[in-house]
Formats: structure tokens, sequence, C-alpha cells
């Protein structure tokens, strides 16, 4: 064993101590550092200290230092004496110099005793022990010393001569293991498929690298890895440092800076690409709605569809659909309650529940172009799913579909935030390579960042298409969503959609409404029949245009084509011929071509050239006159008779209904089939369905069946027993509820039909009753009342003491006994 | 807030340019080496951002970043960031493969990316077109597929500059005779802009002057010449003009169709000749080698047939020029005219050229007859094949159509039909001859003349007149019936009386269509592609026609 480790349990002591004697003020400053370690308020600075040493909180608080913080922290490690377990600031000072500058460990030292990862005086500073079991055992990426894996290694790494000449002996292939080793971790595998590399051998045999069993576990010889002693490592790196390349500061993401006007301006571009796109989608699924899969999300065909429709390549329609979903622009919807035919079923079988647009899309789409973007951003923000994943396949090699519960992960909203944080930080305008941010990342939280290079550059892509970053680099208006995101935390699941986060108009929005075009009120009409809006149209000109032409070409402008089946759809929903003149003259800054007049003349002309309704029966006759005497009579007024041609009458009523009354009034009508043939019957008598005679059926059981003997005893001792029990509860509740306490007897369930029984005699014996119920709120209440009637599911009862009628739902009552 | 440019970018990469707009002139410089005229009506003209046509803006010397400049420069609105980084990633794709001669090696593939290179090498559409492998970055093309690879590799996304360059051909003699007259300013511009290109498609309204364009590029080429025309009629028109405008003379021009068999320097063949086959084997096809051919032109290139496609494809190392009014393919190969023939080179709204006096102004008016009960009876119970032959038939047109041609009376007036039994009708009704496709050459070109010199006024014409027939002083068409709904008919029989009159008179156009029938349906069809050029037709009821004269338009 290391022998420092035994002095750990006295430095406990002393940790605690040190926190006691902090200031106020220091102490404040530690919980901010740290703000896990008052979750909860621990009892007392003991417990304070112990949290602070506890692994959890040591994690969390390492999971917020950079790079250089944590190579200095390597160094302290590295630096400890073998008997005090105490390390200083010049012995850390003397393994970093020459790689960093002095202040700048000194800086660095200065943040870890701020946070007490290293605590006591300058020169005699402890790392807290839970640091050791947290972070990799081999600090800086050296091995252990070789003293502890191998008396051979030791000896010789103790002749540093015979050492050197080794290693400047190994054939080149054992000399690249080597610098691999070196550069860290220490730990490679033995072998590979069985055998071991002929340059490893070489240098285990030389007791350069010493077999282990496992990383950090003691050396073995029969080990699967192999690790490179502390001092080989060492000398291996003498050229770079014993701490190898130091990084002091975060490295800057190069790019060329744009012009801060066009950045905004392709931004905002794609502002409106974002949002008329997501509308788009939404608009192909409430067309044709979706099915959930069964193991959740929006099945590949599905999507492949939207995306198409939606005019979208299918990274772009899955972030879309899964921000709209965040949104609440889109939700599940039963098959059931809908209504209308689902023509999705065509894989999955018959879909139980379908993705369609809810309510918030229609509310959401009454906002401005900017106001809707905000929360999409927001919603995107938050949401907790990495929609890069989409389309990969996971653990099981099967596809991940939008909103599949696969490409969930709670650490997508902090990696976004992260990535924002690190543009914003940049001057304006730049624009930084995604590695260059993926790196930069990595470096001020190494341990936070491993892991999320996939969802950082998720966040970079996702960020681009819905347009927080133009050209790259972060818009105004991005940077001003950030910022009010940052501002407000208390949210953060950011569940509702913009409209409902901030009653004012935020900053971002205000920003992006300069950018974005005014919407326009006007059309231009041409001779090929063609309607261009130059600009985003006014939703009331968005919603005349949807109704009369079709929609060619969409994007900052839009072209409707006006075609024969466009005005037919506008005459079906009731616009009239001059309806239609007037809304093109009126709208149109261009001559209205007479083109479009004649077609919409033509197509009112032939509307409604051929009439449909339905009707329960028809009457013809080739004699008119017999049709209209059959019309005119009174005594058929019942059979709401109407005129369709001279020869031709229809009633709403069944054919059977119309023979008889018209045989009823003396007229001799004969019944036609759907091919006009007659039909002829005679009265049919009238039978009610084949029964079982009585004689052949089952003999029911007299009643239940006969108990005897033990049996019979066991039933009755057990009603007996149960009647006790229930007379000494209720004594004691009667007690109990004189003096307003609830009656024990009522509180446990009752079988209902019982309750029901004990209520219904009531009505009948006008007597007093406990009725125990579950009010609204599920507490268990009872109450002394007289039932008046029981009927349609409620009890009503009056309470003869405040003389008042109370109505219960019988499902909600649990018992009733009758008083005493 | 609007920059207020004249220029909309779509998402779906069509532009929209405002016409009416001050900067409208400037911007269209701007984006027409990238953008391709979709459209053109009154208002607003409709550009397209294709792959195609960025790389033929690559090709040309123009890169992704002035591209995007344009774009942004002229935009009214914001532009997708999206869209600006898909127009330089594609522009991107173009060069890094490149076709080049090799002197060791002959004709070479080089990756200038060699990851490219490794996966176009992979693509199964390119098996059998590739040699071997000389190193890394080259690999060896047989010549003879230099067509097809570039077909393919255009269609894989990577487009390869074709740096192998073209064959000078046997020289010959040519230059342009400009006795009392010039070549149009446009008619310079469109040469330059094939010869620049190497080869290429010019598209021209009808009557704006096609064959000079190509007699120019001969006397550019100066090199013995292949002219394919759709029939004999319209290559002696060629023969005709060339004799006149040209230095060439008559012994020099050989004509190869059904008729004759002649070779020489200069050489028009006809579609038809060149696709007949005797066996199931084209006999003609040796046409192509027969002489060291400097430069092919295709006149109509959009009736281009099929098998012609693919001799095309093996003449890669020639230049070749595309001649039409329409890019429109019924057959929706417009693609592959542009990569076998070559990128359109110089397009021109009819409207531009009409403005500049080359073409004459034309009234198209749509003339609706209301049919009789018993025709519309008929109409009603015919089956759906042959309701398009019942309406556009229709006897109620033949007064309506007399009318016309009354109210035109000392105008050439043309009829157009296409149902040989209704021109029967017609001429017997008008009594005016009729020119159909059984009509001899001889009785056609007789008839011709006779119209050219004014001595007919009326003439019936089957489909055969749909296309080079140069009748320059037929001043009025009446269209009865037709293919369908084909656009690029309705342009080319407007295109008849396009030919600007010596006196600058406008020419009238007619479409006579049955009422609430397939007949006006297909009209409206047919009439896209010539409202999209910025025709804006006219409806008038056949009673108008069929009463008191209307007061002059004019």
């Amino acid at each position: 064993m290391v022998p420092w480790r035994l002095a750990l349990k006295t430095m406990a002591t002393a940790f605690a101590d040190q926190l006691r004697s902090l200031s106020d003020d220091a102490l404040g400053a530690l919980i901010q550092l740290r703000p896990d370690l008052v979750v909860p308020v621990p009892s007392d600075i003991s417990a304070l200290a112990v949290r602070a040493q506890s692994r959890g909180s040591v994690a969390r608080c390492l999971d917020m230092l950079d790079e250089f913080t944590l190579a200095v922290l390597d160094a302290a490690r590295l630096s400890r004496s073998e008997e005090t377990a105490a390390t200083s600031l010049a012995q850390i000072l003397a393994l970093t110099s020459g790689a960093a500058e002095d202040d700048d460990v000194r800086v660095a030292v200065g943040r870890l005793r701020a946070r007490f990862l290293l605590h006591g005086p300058e020169d005699a500073m402890h790392v807290v022990g839970a640091v050791d079991e947290v972070t990799s055992p081999y600090p800086a990426g050296l091995g252990r010393p070789a003293d502890y894996l191998d008396p051979q290694a030791a000896a010789l790494c103790a002749d540093r001569a015979r050492l050197r000449r080794t290693v400047l002996a190994a054939p080149a292939g054992a000399r690249a293991v080597l610098d691999r080793l070196a550069a860290g971790p220490p730990v490679g595998a033995l072998s590979s498929g069985g055998t071991v590399a002929e340059p490893v051998r070489w240098l285990i045999d030389n007791h350069i690298l010493v077999p282990v069993s496992e990383a950090g576990r003691a050396p073995r010889a029969d080990g699967e890895l192999v690790e490179l002693p502390r001092e080989v490592g060492l000398l291996l790196r003498r050229e770079s440092g014993p701490l190898g390349g130091l990084r002091p500061f975060p490295p800057v993401p190069e790019g060329p800076v744009r012009d801060a006007k066009s950045v905004d301006s392709a931004g905002a571009g794609q502002v409106m690409e974002a949002v008329r796109s997501a509308e788009a989608l939404l608009e192909a699924l409430a067309a044709e709605p979706a099915a959930v899969l069964k193991a959740g999300g929006l099945g590949v065909r599905d999507h492949k569809r939207l995306a198409r429709t939606a005019g979208l390549d299918e990274a772009a329609a899955a972030l879309l659909l899964e921000v709209v979903h965040a949104a609440g622009l889109m939700g599940e919807a039963d098959v059931a309650g809908t209504g209308r035919g689902v023509t999705t079923s065509r894989a999955t079988g018959t879909a139980d529940e379908i993705f369609l647009p809810t309510g918030s899309y229609d509310l959401w789409r009454a906002l401005s172009t900017a106001r809707r973007w905000e929360a999409l951003a927001n919603a995107w923000l938050a949401m907790s799913r990495q929609p890069g994943l989409i389309g990969q396949r996971d653990d099981r090699d099967r596809p991940i579909t939008v909103l599949a519960p696969d490409a969930e992960r709670a650490g997508a909203p902090q990696a976004r935030r992260e990535v924002l944080t690190a543009l914003a930080d940049l001057p304006p305008g730049t624009a930084p390579k995604p590695d260059d941010v993926v790196a930069l990342l990595a470096w001020q939280a190494p341990r936070r960042a491993r892991g999320r290079e996939a969802a950082h550059r998720d966040a970079l892509a996702g960020a681009a298409t819905l347009g927080l970053t133009g050209l790259g680099a972060l818009t105004s208006y991005g940077r001003l969503l950030h910022a009010g995101d940052e501002h407000d935390d208390h949210d953060p699941l950011g569940a509702g959609p913009g409209g409902e986060r901030a009653p004012g108009t935020s900053d971002a929005v205000r920003a992006l409404d300069g950018l974005l075009p005014a919407p326009v009120d006007h059309v231009l009409v041409q001779a090929d029949l063609s309607v261009v809006v130059p600009g985003p149209p006014e939703p009331e000109l968005a919603a005349e245009l949807e109704v009369v032409a079709e929609l060619e070409s969409a994007g900052g402008a839009s072209v409707h084509r006006v075609t024969a089946a466009s005005v037919r759809r506008a005459l079906d929903v009731g616009y009239a011929a001059t309806d239609l003149h007037s809304l093109f003259r009126r709208r149109s800054r261009t001559p209205v071509p007479q083109a479009l007049t004649y077609l919409i003349d033509d197509a009112a002309r032939k509307h409604g050239g051929l009439r449909a309704g339905s009707a329960g029966s028809y009457l013809r006759s080739d004699d008119e006159a017999l049709v209209a005497e059959v019309l005119a009579d009174k005594r058929l007024a019942t059979l709401a008779l109407r005129r369709l041609a001279p020869t031709v009458l229809v009633s709403p009523l069944q054919l059977p209904r119309l023979l008889g009354a018209l045989r009823d009034a003396g007229f001799a009508p004969v019944a036609e089939d759907s091919a006009g043939a007659a039909v002829l019957s005679r009265p049919k008598v009238r039978r009610a369905a084949s029964r079982t005679p009585v004689s052949v059926r089952m003999a029911e059981p007299a009643g239940p069946p006969l108990l005897a003997g033990p049996r019979l005893a066991g039933v009755v001792e057990q009603i007996r027993r149960g009647d006790i029990a229930t007379r000494a509860a209720r004594r004691a509740g009667s007690e109990r509820a004189a003096n307003g306490q609830s009656v024990p007897g009522l509180t446990s369930v009752q079988a209902h039909s019982q309750a029901m029984a004990v209520l219904q005699q009531a009505v009948r014996d006008k007597a007093r009753v406990w009725v125990g119920y579950v009010d609204t709120h599920g507490a268990t209440l009872s109450r002394l009342v007289r039932p008046v009637s029981l009927s349609a599911g409620y009890l009503r009862a009056e309470d003869e003491r405040t003389e008042t009628l109370h109505t219960f739902a019988l499902h909600r009552v649990t018992a009733a006994v009758l008083e005493d | 807030m609007s920059t207020g440019g004249p220029l909309i970018v779509q998402s779906d990469k069509t532009l929209l340019l405002e016409v009416d707009h001050p900067d409208a002139q400037a911007c269209r410089m701007a984006i027409a080496p990238f953008a391709e005229l979709e459209r053109s009506p009154e208002h607003v003209h409709t550009y397209r951002l294709t792959p195609l046509g960025l790389w033929n803006a690559r090709a040309a010397g123009h890169d992704a970043e002035g591209v995007v400049d344009s774009l942004i420069k002229f935009s009214r609105y914001p532009v997708p960031h999206a869209l600006l980084v898909d127009v330089a990633e594609t522009m991107d794709r173009y060069g890094r493969l490149q076709l080049a001669n090799d002197p060791t090696h002959g004709l070479v593939l080089r990756g200038l990316d060699r990851i490219v290179l490794v996966e176009v090498a992979k693509s199964k559409k390119l098996a059998g077109m590739l040699g071997a492998r000389i190193d890394d970055e080259t690999i060896v093309v047989h010549p003879s597929e230099r067509g097809r690879l570039k077909q393919a590799l255009l269609k894989l996304g990577w487009p390869a500059e074709d740096l192998a360059g073209y064959v000078d051909g046997e020289a010959h003699e040519i230059s342009l005779a400009e006795d009392g007259w010039t070549l149009r300013s446009y008619q310079q511009e469109a040469v330059d802009g094939f010869w620049a290109g190497g080869s290429g498609v010019v598209v021209l309204p009808c009557g704006a002057g096609k064959t000079l364009v190509g007699a120019a590029a001969m006397a550019t080429a100066k090199a013995t010449t292949l002219i394919l025309v759709t029939n004999t009629v319209a290559g002696r028109q060629w023969k005709r003009e060339l004799v006149a405008r040209t230095s060439l003379t008559e012994e020099e021009i050989g004509e190869y169709s059904g008729e004759r068999k002649e070779i020489r320097a200069v050489t028009i063949a006809t579609y038809q000749v060149l696709t007949s086959r005797k066996g199931g084997a084209f006999t003609h096809l040796d046409l192509f080698g027969a002489r060291d051919w400097g430069l092919v032109i295709y006149d109509e290139v959009h009736l281009l047939p099929a098998p012609i496609f693919r001799f095309t494809a093996d003449l890669q190392a020639r230049r070749r020029l595309g001649l039409t009014a329409t890019l429109v393919r019924e057959d929706g190969r417009e693609g592959d005219v542009f990569s076998l023939i070559g990128p359109k080179r110089y397009d021109a709204p009819w409207k531009d050229i009409e403005a500049q006096g080359w073409i004459a102004p034309a009234e198209c008016v749509e003339v609706r007859v209301t049919l009789t009960d018993a025709e519309r009876m008929a109409y009603a119970v015919t089956d759906s094949e042959e309701r398009y032959r019942v309406a556009a038939t229709a006897r109620t047109k033949l007064p309506v159509v007399r009318a016309l041609v009354n109210k035109h009376a000392g105008e050439q007036t043309l009829v157009i039909g296409g149902y040989i039994d209704q021109l029967h009708e017609l001429g017997e009704y008008l009594d005016a001859p009729i020119v159909q496709g059984s009509t001899t050459n001889k009785e056609r070109e007789r008839l011709f003349d006779e119209f050219r010199a004014g001595n007919l006024r009326t003439l019936v014409i089957s489909k055969v007149g749909n296309f080079s027939i140069d009748l320059p002083e037929a001043a009025v068409a009446i269209q009865v019936s037709g293919t369908f709904g084909s656009r690029q008919e309705e342009a080319q029989r407007l295109g008849r009386v396009l030919r600007p009159k010596a006196d600058g008179r406008q020419a009238h156009f007619y479409t006579v269509v049955s009422r609430d029938t397939i007949d006006t349906e297909y009209a409206a069809h047919r009439q896209r592609f010539l409202a999209e050029q910025g025709y804006a037709y006219t409806i008038v009821d056949a009673d108008d026609v069929l009463g008191p004269p209307l007061p002059q338009v004019d």
C-alpha cells in the first residue's frame, strides 16, 4: 500500500477544521464555486466537510475545470511526497516549469485551493482523497513508479544510464510503442489476437514494460495489459516536460470574420426558411398523418415522405420535426378521436396513435415570423433530444427514427448552451470551423466534453439550420436569444411554446423583426395565370391564396398558379365568381389578365351544373299528371315529397313507408330494384326471433349450493368474528365521531355492493347512516346523514345537524354503516 | 426591412426577377451566366439555379464567391444560408475531374481530388468506359466513350472539365457575304457565346434568324460542316439561305436526303434519312465519318430523334451547334440535349427580340366557339381517346375560320390543323389548296413559292407546316386543331407568322377552340409556353367574330 493513504484519516478532521476556520465570505465563495455542497443544506461544518470530500461532489467540481487546471491538479498528485502525502507550490512549479508560465500555474493552483480540491498551507498542500478515486489512476498519463510495479523494472530505472541505453537500443517498432505509451495513457493491450507483437515482447523482456492485469490494478506476470513505469515515461517526455504539452490558454478558434450585416442577412434568410419548412412539414402531416410506431417515434417512410413534401433533406426534416414536437406544435392523437380515415397503416398494420399538428399550431401560425422562430429556437435550446442521431443505428443495429426514445439525450440542452456560449464569446462575425469549436469546448471542460463531441457538432448543425448562425457565425438576434436563455435558467425545461414564455416581445424577436421583410398585401397576376406574392404574404392574403390558387414555389416570395381545379375549390367553399373577380382586382398591382377572368367565369358557369343529394326513396312515373296529383295530395304531405323533374319525386323516407302511405291514399305503386326491375312482394307475416324452448334449456340451479359440516361452521365463525370486530370499531368510532373524528370502520373500503345495500335499506327505513366517501381531493371523509334517494348514480341525503342536502356520487362512496 | 433589390430567391432555387424594377437589367446581366431563364411573362421572370447551370458558369470562369455575391447584392430579402452553402458546394464539385489528352496514353481522366477519382472509378455506371489505371490520379478513357463518360459523370454529380479540345476538321473557306445586311447584335452574341464555349445550344425565337447564326458559326469555323435538319424542304431552305448569305456556292453544298445522297464540303442531311433502317441496322451512319467534319449543326434540336442522340455521343471531339426556338421537349429529354450537344449558350426572351424589332409583334387570340347541341351530345358520348378529335374537328369551327380569313382579306393567311379530314373540309370550304404529308416535295415548293409571291392568299397546311417553312409574308395563322397539348407545336406555329413584315405590320395568331370541351383544356396547356414568354392571349367569343366587323386593333 502507498503509505500516505494511512495519513488520510487524520486529514479528514484537519479538512473540517480548515473549513471551520474560514471567514463567512470565504465559505460563501466556496459554496458559490461548488453549489452542490448545500443541496440539501448540511447540518454542520463536519457534514459540509464530508460532502466536500465525497466522490460525487468532487467529480462534479472537476467536471467544471478546464484542461490546464486539471493538468496542474495532476502535477499536484504526481508531486506528493510518499511520507506525508503533501505537496507544495514549489514542487508543482518544478514539474510545470518549461511547459507553462509560473504565474499561470499559480492562478490554477489558486483555483484548485479555492475549491478545496487542494487544501492546507502552500508549502504542505493535500489533494482531496476523492480526486484519486474519480480520476484516472495515471495522473498526467504517466504510469506508476517502477518499484511499485516490478523489482526488475525498478532496478533498471534506478540505473539512469542503463535505462537510457536500453531505451535507445529499442528497435524502431518498440520505440513507436514506447512513444505512444509515453504520450499517455501508459497502458496498452499486450496482445492482439493471441500473439504478442515482437516489439512488445522485446520491451517486456527488457523490463521496460511491465505486464499488469487491469488498468490501475496490481502487476501480474500473466496480465493482458502492459504498463509503462513512471520513470520511463518521464525519460521519454524529457523534451516536452514531465506533464506533456500544457495549454494554459484556450485554443482560439480560427475562421474568417464575416461582415455582421451579411451574417444577419444569411441567418434571417435561414430563419424564414426554417419557419416556412416547419409549417410545410406540419401541413404535410395534417394532410396525411403519420403513425406513431409501437416503439415510439415516427417511421422512416413517413419521415422520408414528409421531407419530400416539404422539400427538405432528411436531416433537416428530422431536426425540424423534433423541434416542432418539442415546441408542442405537433402531438400524438388517438386514431379514433380524430374521426378521419388514416392511410398510415400500410407499414404498421393498424395504427393506434398518429402524429398531428396540435391546437397550439394554429396559434403559432398566427404569430409573426420572428415570434414563430423564437418558439422554435427556444424549443430547440431546451429539448433533451439529439436529432443528429436520427438515421444512425442503435446498439441492436436498428435505425433510430424521428422522435424515437433512442435519440433522447439529457445532456443535449447543456451541449447546445456550451456551443452557443463558445460562439458568443468570439468576436462578432467570427465563423469558426466546427472542429475548432469542439476543440475549444474540450479544453474548457475536458471531463464534461468527453463523449459530447457529437452533441456539440449536432448543436452547431442545428444552429445553422434554424438560422441562429449565419455563414457560420452567431447572428445578432441569436446572441440575444442565447443571452435571454442564460437569463431565465429558472425554466430549465422551457416546456411552454414561446407565446406563453414571456408576455412581452423579447430582444431577439425585436432584432429579428428588423431583419425580416415586412409582409405584403398585394400580388402580381400574370398572363400565364401565375400569381406572384413579392414577399411574405399577410395572413389574410395567405388564407385567400390558399383557397384560390396552387402553391408552386415558396421562399422569400411565393408563386401560385390559378387552375380550373383551384377556382372550383374556391367556388366550393363559397366564393362567387364576382367575389373572385373582385379579390384579384383588389389584390393585384397589375391588370388582371383576360385569361384569368375567362377561367373564373367558365368555372363558375360549370360549377353546380350537376347537382347531387341523397334521398330515402324516389317515385317516378311516365305520367306527369299522376306525379302532379301525388304531389298535390294533402294526405301525403308527411312524405315530404320533392319534385326533381316533372316525372320524378323524391322523399327522405324509406321505400316501405313511401309504398305504405301511397297505398293508403289509394294509389297503386310498384317498387323497383336498383336496376329498375319491378319488385313484387307479398306482405310478410311478422315473427319474433326463434327461441329455445324452456324444456331444452339447462335447468338452472335453484339457488346457491348448500353448505354443511365444517365448512358451514367455518363460515359462521368468520361472520361472527367480523361482526365483533366491526362493533368494536364502530363503538370506538361513534365516540370519536361525536368528537368530530372520523369513523375508522369507514376508512377501510367496504364491498361496494354491501354499501349500496345498506344505503338502499336506509332510504327505505329513513334511518341515519355513516357514509364514508372520497372527496375530490382524494381525502377520505365520513358524514352522518339521512339518505333521501338513491338514483342515477347519486345518493341524495340530508344532514340533520346543518340542515343541508348533500349529493354524493356513488362511485366515491367507500362505505356505509347504519348508525347504532 | 428589404434591401429593395429586384431579385427574390426562393427555397426551391428559383429566382424571381421583377422586370419593372430599375435594377432589373443589371440584375439580369449578373445572373444570366449561372441561372437559366425558365419563364418570362410580363411582370416577373423566373430563373432557376440548376447544378448544370452552375457548372457551366464554373466552366465559363465564374466562381462561387461571385455567384453568391450577385445573389446577395440583388436580392430583396435575406437569402437562406443553406442555399448559399448549396451553391458553393455544387460549384465546388466541378473540375475535380478533368478529361485531358495525355501525350503517351491519349485521352485520360485525371483526378485533381484522388478520393473523387476513386469514388467514380468504383461506380457501376462507368463500367466499361474507363481503361487501365496509369497512376493514382490518372485513368485511361476509351476515346469513343468520351461523350457517354461525360454524361455519366454529370449524373454522378462530378462533372468533368473537358480539356481534350476539339478537332479542327477539314478546313474549308467559308465567309459571310454581308452585302447590304449585317449580322444582328444578338446573332453575333449567340455565335460568340457558342464559339467561346466550344459546343452548345442557341435558343432564339422563330423568325429571329437562326439560320444566320448557323451560317456565322460556319464562317467562324471555316471547316467542313454537317447540317442536320428535320425535312427536305427545310434542307433546301438552308441551302438557299447559305448560297445567298455566304461565300458558298450551290456546288459546295450537298443534299443527303431520301432523294439525293450528295456528300460535299457542306452537307445537309435530314433526321429521317439518318434514322432510316434496313434490316434493323442504320444504313446511313457512315455519313458521320464520311468526312472530317469540323462542325455539326443540329437544326430544331428539340426534335432530335433518340437514335441521333446515341450517334452524337460519339462525336464529342467535334464542335456541335444546336439551334431551336423552344427547348421544350415533350419527352422531357432536355437534359440529354444539354449534356450531349452542349449547354445552352444563348437564350433571349421572345419579347426582347420583338422589342428590338427583329420579329413581328403578334396578337394571340383564342376564339371560343359554342358547339351546337347535336355536337355537344356527340361529344358527350364519345370515348375519352376520341374526345379531342371530336371537339377539335367540330364543323361549327368552319364559319368562324372563314370569318377570320375574310376579316384579314388581303393578308397572307395560313390555316393550320392536325386532322387531314378537317383540312380537306376546310380546303373545300375556303377554296384553298392543302399541303399535307402526302404532298410531293415538288408540289409543296410550288405552293410555297406562289404563297411567297402573293398569288396565293390562303393556304391550308397540316403538321408538316409546323417547322422550318420559311414563309416570310404570312401574317395571319389560324389554328384549328393540333397535337393535343403540345406547347412547342404552339410556339412553332406562332413562329410561322413572326418574320418581320416589310411594312412592320402586326401578325395575328388565332386558335379556334370548342368551348367546354377538352379542346379548351389542351389549348390552355399549349399556350403555357408562349404565355411564359409574355404573350398574353385574348379570348373572344365566336359570335363576336361572326357578327359585325370588329374595330381594327392596331
